[in-house]
């Protein structure tokens, strides 16, 4: 470690986020990077399961080893200074300098986000589909690494199995991008366009370099989305549960729809009455909607195909009865 | 929580590592790093977090 310098940035109001960009939902994350502020590698990333599903001191070891190396080819001109992408700073987005700067308050990371997100729908350029599935799952097209081993695959499954991928592999690039950590995995994985249908994977086998070319199922880039909740508007202010299908069958609901029960009223929905939704409430529609490629919920339903303030239509069943309710669904109070 | 405690960890982790070098130094200001990175030839390990 003495052969690096270490810094900690723990206020990111004047950090340059264009050059730092990442999933804004980790608040860990490590950049190995040299004094041109050309990045070698990211560490860090997470998923649904647990935020320290993919750390360990061993695979920051290795990253910190390939750190070095990069950066002695660096240094002996094998690698190019990257270009710089374009500054960008917290200040740059209006409302959070509003809300935040202004207010003399900590620019927190996931802030960076939903201030970004909320730019986006007011100028109509939001893609939920990307937004709201931010950083998907390897784990969904077979992947499961060997976590301590940084890159090496310990099981190969489904898609990447079928490609070729073997346990033992070494992960090394992804679209002829260089990858070191799941860190840069994960960044990568996240770029590539939703309706991708391909990518090439590079693995080390034996040490030798293999190509494998992943056919990617259709909506590889879904994701559990419970720990993101608040990334993207508007909040239904409940959570519910999906019906199985027996459930579905037994009420005479869809097989195929997005039918569930309702588990828990947000607070907000609580204090402002917001809407009359009990637990145990089983909600089967949204605007007369029953079914959805994407969501297996209505909560996900709405926050997928409204916006913060649209009034919505809520079909449900309370003690056998069908009924409907509107809710006008709810803009996020960013602050703690 | 599970987050915080994942931060906390490794960071955790991360001093003990590097206390076996007394002269390591965790700067706190983002300039003052790439300054002596180019002053020392050395790369930077930045790290982002939460205030605790």
């Amino acid at each position: 470690m003495a052969q690096y310098v270490c810094a900690r940035v723990t206020r990111i109001d004047n950090s340059d986020i264009a050059l730092f960009d990442r999933d804004w939902n980790n608040t860990l994350y490590y950049f190995v990077m040299n004094s041109d502020e050309h990045i070698y590698l990211r560490y860090g990333g997470r998923d649904s399961r647990s935020p320290d599903t993919y750390l360990s001191l061993s695979s920051l070891e290795i990253a910190l080893e390939r750190g070095l190396e990069i950066h002695r080819r660096y240094q002996g001109g094998e690698i190019k200074p990257a270009a710089r992408p374009k500054p960008l700073f917290p200040r740059d987005f209006k409302v959070l300098a509003e809300n935040t700067l202004a207010r003399r308050r900590c620019v927190e990371c996931h802030l960076v986000n939903d201030y970004r997100l909320v730019e986006k729908e007011q100028e109509g350029t939001l893609d939920k589909l990307v937004e709201m599935y931010r950083s998907p799952d390897i784990r969904t097209i077979g992947i499961e690494l060997d976590v301590p081993k940084g890159l090496v695959v310990k099981e190969a499954r489904a898609d990447v199995q079928a490609a070729g991928m073997q346990a033992g592999d070494e992960i090394a690039g992804l679209n002829g991008t260089p990858v070191y950590t799941f860190g840069d995995l994960q960044y990568r994985y996240d770029k590539l366009p939703r309706d991708a249908r391909q990518m090439s994977v590079t693995v080390n086998r034996g040490g030798r370099p293999v190509e494998l070319a992943i056919a990617l199922p259709a909506q590889w880039w879904v994701t559990d989305l419970r720990f993101r909740q608040l990334s993207v508007e508007p909040r239904p202010e409940f959570e519910s549960r999906p019906l199985t299908a027996a459930e579905k069958e037994k009420l005479g609901l869809k097989a195929a729809g997005f039918a569930a029960e309702v588990k828990s009223i947000g607070g907000f929905a609580q204090m402002l009455k917001v809407h009359e939704l009990k637990a145990g409430d089983i909600v089967f529609a949204v605007d007369g909607v029953e079914v959805d490629e994407i969501a297996d919920t209505p909560e996900l339903y709405i926050r997928l195909r409204s916006k913060a303030g649209d009034k919505v239509t809520l079909g449900y069943i309370r003690d056998g009865k069908q009924a409907k309710m509107e809710v006008r669904t709810q803009s996020m109070a960013f602050r703690k | 929580m599970r987050l915080l405690v994942a931060a906390a960890c490794l960071a955790c982790l991360l001093p003990a590592t590097l206390a076996e070098d007394d002269s390591l130094h965790w700067h706190d200001n983002y300039a003052d790093a790439v300054r002596e990175a180019r002053r020392t030839g050395k790369p930077i390990f930045l790290e982002f977090r939460c205030e605790p």
